[in-house]
């Protein structure tokens, strides 16, 4: 007989919600954090978007440490002189929260105390180092020599899954699966944020950028999320545009971001108070491993769930939708008919009818288009040359916006051919 | 904001630092002959650099991003999670 019912490995919102689920379903669950206090090696832009957390803590928007909620949401795009915004605020998001901002430190922290008030074992400090087999079965965890039995493994660890790979059920990441987050969190008073972003209390932005002017042509988004009483800032750097540029550095992409003339008076007299970065997810379907097998399950991050288009940036929604669903097949596994790679098979299932893989297929290969030559290098070129044909009044007779636009284009040396078919793909796919 | 050096920027962070085991790895011999050193752009936390034209790494300033595991596409680094709690402890993440 096994120690444990299941075991929970990563401590962030993907292996809590599991632990809290299966917890709740009186099931006895280890959950292992190597993180001391838990949160304390996470990073996430943040922000928590959707109502997922629900499903273990109906609660949750009173009791869970938020920043902010999403009030106002902005889209720019930064050219080296100008920036060309869309922003969208609404009352509409004062009854129905769609997002807050967080930081993953006091989030994570308060998510592994839910795990344990709701009756799992938590331990933090501890590595797991690979998943323990008997054949091809899953019988736990193997920490330092030593094998901890469980009927079921539920792997949430993260972005970098490194348990996952060394045990074999993942092939490791390529510069296609993944992007390297850099990020700081900038020191304001509550009232100065409110007052740069035009918002009252509790009230938040969070923008996403297209950062058309980086030196060298190197691709990156940038993100701006207001917390209570500081700002989230920072990059998403392609790996592979980073490597084919190889002469910019990782960590000054983001000063460049700071420094842009539309952001840098957002940030005036801020204080950088931590400088954190960590690998994101970013491959889409193309990067999904196996997603279970006998007694395993991969959950959250380390099995790739997360999504952007360009427009939106989430992971945490559907790390905690997954960990809930993994947990959830554990359950229905026991009081069935037990656990086997076929009654896990369920798991698939169950994302396959949420958002989670929905999303994920419905925006297959979107990459090719976030990630391409239209949005980050002609896009933001093409827009600000309109703009100011638009408003740059210069005593010469007006001509017509289609004008504009045909000029702008013209330009931007981008065939029209060209320009069809990507936009075409983009129309799609976003 | 004036560009903070990355060196500042590290200074903030909180480790505590695993003086008997790296949890990344190197091999020098692949390293030295390496043509690109893409390590040494994609670290956001700066462990990689050259020295004199030979590449050096530390890994006591390690952020635990993942990232030079993927960057180098030359098998040359090696990647382990850290043990016992050592390693970054961010306030915020």
């Amino acid at each position: 007989m096994s120690e444990f019912d299941a075991i929970v490995v990563g401590g962030g919102p993907a292996g809590t919600s599991a632990a809290m689920r299966l917890a709740a379903s009186k099931l006895n669950v280890l959950l292992v954090e190597k993180a001391d206090p838990p949160g304390s090696k996470n990073v996430s832009g943040g922000v928590l978007w959707g109502n997922s957390l629900a499903g273990v803590m109906p609660d949750w928007e009173k009791t869970a440490p938020l920043e902010r909620y999403v009030k106002s949401k902005g889209i720019g795009f930064l050219t080296k002189d100008s920036s060309i915004d869309i922003s969208f605020r609404s009352t509409r998001f004062n009854e129905t929260k769609t997002g807050y901002t967080v930081l993953r430190t006091k989030l994570d922290q308060f998510l592994n105390k839910k795990a344990k008030d709701a009756g799992a074992t938590v331990v933090t400090g501890v590595t797991v180092d690979r998943l323990a087999f008997e054949g091809k079965k899953v019988i736990g965890v193997e920490q330092d020599g030593d094998v901890i039995t469980s009927d079921a493994v539920i792997l949430a660890e993260g972005a970098n899954p490194r348990v996952a790979i060394d045990s074999g059920i993942r092939s490791p990441l390529k510069d296609e699966d993944v992007a390297i987050g850099v990020k700081e969190v900038i020191k304001l008073p509550e009232k100065t944020i409110n007052d740069r972003f035009n918002l009252r209390e509790k009230e938040g932005f969070a923008g996403e950028y297209v950062l058309g002017f980086l030196d060298g042509g190197v691709e990156a988004g940038g993100f701006l999320y207001t917390n209570k009483d500081s700002i989230s800032l920072g990059v998403v750097i392609s790996m592979k545009h980073l490597r084919e540029n190889n002469k910019t550095y990782s960590y000054d992409i983001v000063e460049q971001f700071k420094n842009h003339p539309s952001i840098a008076p957002l940030l005036e007299d801020g204080k950088v108070d931590e400088y954190s970065a960590h690998m994101v997810q970013e491959g889409g379907l193309a990067s999904i491993p196996k997603l279970y097998g006998n007694g395993y399950m991969i959950a959250g991050d380390a099995a790739g769930f997360s999504f952007s288009n360009g427009l939106i940036l989430q992971g945490m929604n559907y790390a905690i939708a997954s960990g809930i669903a993994a947990a959830d097949t554990i359950v229905e596994a026991k009081t069935g008919s037990g656990i086997s790679e076929q009654s896990f098979s369920k798991y698939e299932e169950k994302l396959m009818n949420s958002f989670v893989l929905k999303d994920m297929h419905t925006f297959k290969g979107i990459g090719d288009i976030t990630w391409g030559n239209l949005i980050h290098q002609q896009m933001p070129g093409i827009l600000e040359k309109v703009m100011l044909g638009l408003f740059m009044e210069d005593g010469e007779p007006k001509r017509h916006m289609n004008q504009i636009v045909k000029e702008a284009l013209k330009s931007s040396g981008l065939k029209s051919s060209k320009l069809l078919l990507e936009g075409y793909r983009m129309y799609r796919r976003m | 904001m004036s560009n903070m050096k990355i060196e500042d920027r590290l200074s903030l962070l909180n480790y505590k630092i695993d003086k008997s085991y790296a949890h990344i790895t190197v091999k020098p011999e692949i390293c030295e002959v390496c043509p690109d050193h893409f390590c040494t752009f994609a670290c956001p936390a700066k462990c990689y650099t050259l020295i004199d034209k030979k590449l050096n790494f530390k890994y006591e300033d390690c952020v635990e991003c993942g990232t030079c595991v993927v960057a180098c596409s030359h098998d040359s680094v090696s990647w382990n999670n850290s043990k016992g709690a050592h390693g970054v402890k961010y306030k915020y993440g």
